[in-house]
């Protein structure tokens, strides 16, 4: 092929004529592409401390440290410590970046640095918003200066994109009753995951743990969720029980406090931790085989609760494991306090609330059911009888509008009480209830599905009239919600005044004012209306669900040795003992959160402070 | 659908164990006597192409796993039972490792018996040269040993390179 | 005549990488070659059974230097296999169009080390450009130009960015427009020919014999290509030829690169005419902390610019990789055919068969 040519050499000159392909760096610069993996950036704002990038660098080259001018706010799932990294060990992966939850760590198109000082390459990395005299506007950056400390503005890099994120975003969706078949009765709303659901919700979890610092009693979520995950209920039971004795309860009714601290919630879904919970309780059958728990050596000491509700059932369960003897006292002729006769029977059945009593029953915990402290037995009494006694009497006073003709109308703890364990009340057609938190929807929602079963076909409605508006309502927004759903009418911003009557001195309205503002400049509650500008809203039966307060008449003379704190809770030391020696408080008179899970942080609290006053 | 060699492996070899797991590929285990027997037969069945000689340490089981990995030497246009790859293995002892090598079946094996008697410490008899091949230096026990314990090692003889939080200001 | 011991050693004008042969010879003739590897023996199987799956895979493309791509595939397609995971259309094309691109720069990489290892600058220099716009494409699609670490088990890590596929075809025309000059230039130069012709010449039975896959076959020829026996990803979703020489020498070996290299061009073009429009490319995989895959074993390969690249993986159950095995092409390539194709020749040549061998030290050593 290669035959001697004289033309051929010469074909070469035409490369003197073309233009030559080096770059003259640094005066013309390559610009890196758009997807460049350079140096990173952190939003600190968006940044919530979770540790994620720390736990999948294969290089080990990020470390989460505290920062102590950033503030924690667990109950929002924000930690104040953020990534450090070693660019002695980064690879420029990007694993970090497609972990990330909140999408808040960057890299960007910077790539220089060069320094004596190796210290340098260990860096907080931050972003243009938090560190603006290190990113540089166009015209101030020189590439010749380029460093880790100077760095050109709106340069980003290899982004973080949810579609290719590395965990899931979506959740296992909950199957439900919808709202036009469960109105017409009182069936648990909630279906429940089957083996499979719970598994797949389970493994959703990356397990950084900012869950476990909002919940008041600090599950152990993370162990349980694995637990589930790998297919072992029995194991999850066992991590849930060191902390929360009332997991079909809890599984079922819990404020979620974890959910809402959630890595995943930012960019996606929160991991269903209260349904993998009630999956884990629901799914064991023999609480007593799974557990193996025994009730520690007999102590010979003697504890009364008064209050057999979330705080007075937990009590019962921690002083029992270690070997003291436990007689809880309960008006109800069951257990769990309010939760028995609150929480409607399409939210916690009252079967679920006597299987995890009975667990705890099994355990030597004694339960005098139908006694009333201060009617069938002296509260002084107690006091002597016991080495110390504990009380989670909870909030069982229904406040009232006293508005006039207010006595014509219901109040929301009897009506629900009633509905629940007693005899189901007789419903009106057009129905009222005052009130725009969790138990005013309780009580709608109770009303809406007794009109179905007592007025089958005929034109009911449920109404809520309530002084807040908007974002304003106590409600949770999954209330509200699902309240919508079944068709209550939602008359907010108006403020009660007084209740209309007919003919037949029966309910035949609720006259209202019209709400100015609820709150005053300093937050506290100081309703104003507008006069003249009024309404009639027309029933036939009202129910106030405004609030409730706690009853302390119970303890006799010891009610005035009691103190109070400024927001009118009981006030108890950091070992849960009130200002009378040897006696013990939780709950709803202790809390402000006023769910049951605080509650049971209030018992676990007491317990251990129980159990040291005890030893002395 | 069964590999045509399966039923001939299986009748010409006992005890053997075949794994088919799908078309293209077929998992053999045999006794460590029989082993070079199977590979003169697969390579004489055409399947003369040596991929890899690995090892697999099972040190829940206290065996070595050696693995032998043939295939064939085939252009597109020929039947598709030729394109499979056997992968056949053995198990020898892990206190003594001890196995005859293939060079006299497959050239190509010598660098890969190298090899693996310089990482897992198995003794290849009638192997011309055992020297170190990829190592610089000395191990206490053969390095890709289950038991070795990379980290600690590292930790040990050199210094080590601190992580970020350990690092002081200098 | 007295028998010299001389170390061809690491550093060398003729050495590619970090690789050492000991040579004894006697005046200028070779009598026997010593093939040294291990200067690049980083221990990454044992890393990588201290990592998780998914942290796995930014480990795993450091181990070939030159030529990452497929060692990604293989361990995407490794994993894959073990954990029954399958991948969407569109991911199948995207990574034969990365793993085709991937090979003709890593030809061009061969070809400057060849042309450097001659003394013919002006094809080596020509090579390395074309290959560094095929860098910059890369770094367009993935974030990086030499360990773009893009494939992943389930897919790949992103979709093409908008008007790629036109850049795709621009730089390829402008690689492919220089062929005729590097034809007339390089590979029909008398030069060439003389230096290559002859040297390092390997029989078929010599190469099936000591285990030589790729070109190095393929210049015997034989046509045995890993994408035509078993195909994967979307290589038999296109009509392309593995084009043979049968000279055996280095002459053949590296014209038989010069054409996979004008094929695999051809086959980008192709490629991205079938590709689907829309879709995934990524299947979900299950979370990386939790991610245990099934007790089993497989044995995945695939033809890299080398030959045939093979990964023999085994799980225990775990979250991590019980054993990991890579069957590099040019163990086989450095170790035995180099040792015997040295025998007899000229020490100037050394580093001409070699590098037409494409022996790649860091995949000897892992």
């Amino acid at each position: 092929m290669a035959h001697t040519s004289y033309i051929n050499p010469f074909k070469a000159v035409k490369n003197l004529f073309i233009k030559p392909k080096t770059l003259c760096y640094p005066f013309t610069l390559k610009e890196p592409a758009l997807r460049y993996r350079g140096f990173h950036t952190n939003d600190w704002d968006t940044c919530t401390g979770c540790g994620n990038c720390a736990d999948i660098c294969p290089n080990q080259a990020i470390e989460m440290k505290e920062i102590a001018e950033l503030i924690s706010h667990p109950e929002q799932g924000l930690k104040n410590e953020r990534p450090l990294l070693d660019y002695g060990r980064c690879c420029f992966c990007g694993l970090c970046v497609d972990i990330c939850p909140p999408g808040s760590l960057s890299l960007t198109r910077d790539y220089f640095h060069i320094h004596f000082d190796t210290g340098t390459f260990t860096f907080f990395p931050k972003n243009e918003a938090s560190d603006s005299e290190h990113f540089k506007k166009a015209d101030e950056y020189s590439v010749l200066k380029a460093s880790l400390t100077h760095r050109k503005q709106d340069f980003q890099g290899f982004a973080p994109d949810l579609e290719y994120a590395l965990f899931q975003p979506g959740r296992a969706e909950m199957r439900q009753v919808p709202a036009e078949k469960r109105v017409l009765s009182f069936i648990e709303q909630v279906l429940g995951y089957s083996r499979e659901e719970a598994v797949e919700e389970a493994s959703r979890c990356l397990g950084c743990r900012l869950c476990e610092e909002a919940c008041p009693a600090h599950l152990k979520i993370s162990d349980y969720i694995t637990a589930i995950a790998d297919g072992l209920p029995e194991e999850s039971l066992r991590v849930i029980y060191q902390d929360n004795p009332l997991p079909a309860i809890c599984g079922r009714i819990c404020m979620k406090h974890c959910e809402d601290a959630c890595s995943l919630r930012i960019r996606g879904d929160a991991l269903a931790i209260r349904w993998l919970k009630r999956f884990a309780a629901d799914t064991v059958k023999q609480y007593q085989k799974a557990l193996e728990q025994e009730p520690g050596a007999a102590t010979g000491k003697k504890v009364a609760v008064i209050g057999a509700g979330p705080g007075g059932l937990s009590l019962g369960y921690f002083l029992r494991l270690q070997g003291h003897e436990v007689h809880v006292y309960d008006r109800l002729d069951g257990g769990g306090g309010t939760l028995r006769t609150g929480p409607p029977a399409y939210r916690l059945p009252v079967d679920v609330i006597d299987r995890d009593v009975e667990y705890i029953a099994s355990l030597g915990v004694n339960f005098t059911f139908n006694t009333e402290i201060g009617k069938d037995k002296k509260f002084g009494n107690l006091m002597k009888q016991y080495d110390a006694v504990f009380i989670a009497p909870g909030a069982t006073q229904s406040f009232s509008t006293r508005v006039p003709n207010a006595e014509k109308c219901s109040l929301a703890l009897d009506f629900l009480k009633d509905n629940k364990i007693g005899n189901a009340r007789a419903i009106g057609k057009e129905v009222i209830v005052i009130g725009g938190g969790n138990v005013a929807m309780d009580v709608a929602r109770e009303s809406v599905r007794l009109q179905h079963m007592q007025h089958p076909g005929q034109n009911t409605v449920t109404k809520i009239v309530c002084l807040e508006s908007g974002e304003e309502l106590p409600a949770s927004k999954e209330e509200i919600e699902e309240a919508e759903e079944e068709g209550i009418e939602f008359h907010t911003g108006w403020g009660p005044h007084r209740v209309m009557l007919d003919g037949q001195d029966c309910v035949s309205g609720l006259e209202c004012r019209k709400v100015k503002s609820v709150f005053d400049k300093k937050g506290r509650f100081a309703p104003e209306f507008y006069e003249y500008q009024k309404t009639t809203v027309p029933a036939d039966m009202i129910i106030e669900a405004i609030g409730q307060r706690p009853d302390f008449s119970f303890m006799g003379e010891y009610e005035k040795k009691l103190t109070f704190t400024e927001r009118r809770k009981v006030h108890v030391d950091d070992n849960g003992m009130t200002s009378i020696p040897g006696l013990f408080a939780g709950g709803d008179i202790v809390n402000i959160n006023l769910d049951a899970v605080t509650a049971i942080a209030d018992a676990k609290r007491a317990a251990a402070g129980i159990d040291a006053f005890l030893k002395k | 659908m069964t590999h045509p060699m399966v039923k001939n492996l299986k009748s010409m070899f006992k005890p053997i164990a075949v794994k088919q797991q799908d078309e293209r590929r077929i998992m053999l285990n045999v006794p460590k006597d029989s082993l070079m027997s199977v590979l003169i037969f697969l390579k004489n069945s055409g399947y003369a192409h040596l991929g890899l000689i690995s090892c697999v340490d099972r040190i829940a089981d206290n065996k070595f796993e050696l693995v032998y990995i043939v295939s064939a030497y085939v252009e597109e246009d020929v039947d598709d039972s030729m394109k499979a790859t056997f992968v056949v293995s053995t198990f020898v002892s892990r206190k003594d490792p001890r196995f005859i090598t293939c060079i006299p079946v497959f050239i190509n094996a010598e660098p890969y018996e190298r090899e693996l008697h310089e990482l897992y410490g198995i003794v290849f008899e009638g192997h011309p040269r055992l020297t170190p091949l990829l190592l610089e230096r000395e191990y206490p026990i053969p390095p890709m040993r289950k038991d070795f314990d990379s980290r600690a090692y590292v930790e040990e003889v050199f210094d080590t390179v601190p992580f970020v939080d350990q690092e002081d200001d200098s | 005549m007295r028998e010299l011991e001389l170390y061809y050693g690491p550093q060398h004008l003729g050495m590619v990488g970090n690789f050492s042969i000991t040579l004894k010879v006697q005046g200028d003739r070779i009598v026997k070659a010593d093939a040294n590897p291990g200067y690049l023996h980083r221990g990454f199987e044992k890393l990588m059974e201290l990592r998780t799956w998914m942290q796995n895979f930014p480990l795993v493309c450091r181990i070939n230097v030159v030529e990452p791509d497929h060692i990604e595939l293989v361990y995407a397609m490794g994993v894959e296999r073990l954990a029954g995971i399958e991948v969407p259309e569109r991911a199948k094309f995207i990574r034969s169009i990365y793993c085709e691109l991937a090979r003709v720069a890593s030809h061009l990489f061969g070809l400057w080390a060849y042309a450097n290892m001659l003394g013919f600058d002006t094809a080596a220099q020509w090579a390395m450009y074309h290959r560094d716009l095929l860098l910059d494409l890369f770094e367009e699609l993935t974030g990086a130009r030499v360990y773009h670490i893009y494939i992943r088990p389930g897919g790949v890590r992103r979709d093409f960015p908008r008007g790629f596929e036109q850049k795709i075809v621009s730089t390829l025309h402008a690689i492919g427009g220089k062929v005729p000059d590097y034809n007339s230039l390089f590979f029909e130069n008398r030069l060439f020919k003389k230096r290559a012709k002859g040297v390092g010449t390997l029989t078929r039975e010599e190469a099936m014999n000591m285990g030589g896959v790729g070109h190095t076959l393929k210049a015997t020829g034989m046509k045995y290509d890993i994408r035509k026996i078993e195909p994967y990803a979307a290589y038999d979703r296109v009509d392309w030829d593995v084009p043979v020489y049968t000279g055996g020498d280095a002459w053949s070996r590296l014209l038989a690169i010069r054409d996979e290299m004008i094929e695999s061009v051809h086959m980008i073009f192709k490629l991205l005419d079938t590709m689907p429009a829309k879709g995934s490319v990524c299947t979900k995989t299950p979370n990386p902390f939790k991610w245990n895959i099934p007790a089993g074993e497989a044995y995945v390969r695939c033809e890299s610019s080398r030959g045939e690249l093979g990964l023999y993986i085994v799980s225990d159950g775990g979250d991590k990789p019980y054993r990991v095995h890579f069957r590099t092409p040019s163990y086989s390539h450095g170790l035995t055919i180099l040792e015997h194709a040295l025998q007899g020749e000229n020490i100037a040549d050394v580093g001409n068969i070699m590098i037409s061998l494409y022996v790649v030290a860091p995949e000897i050593d892992r």
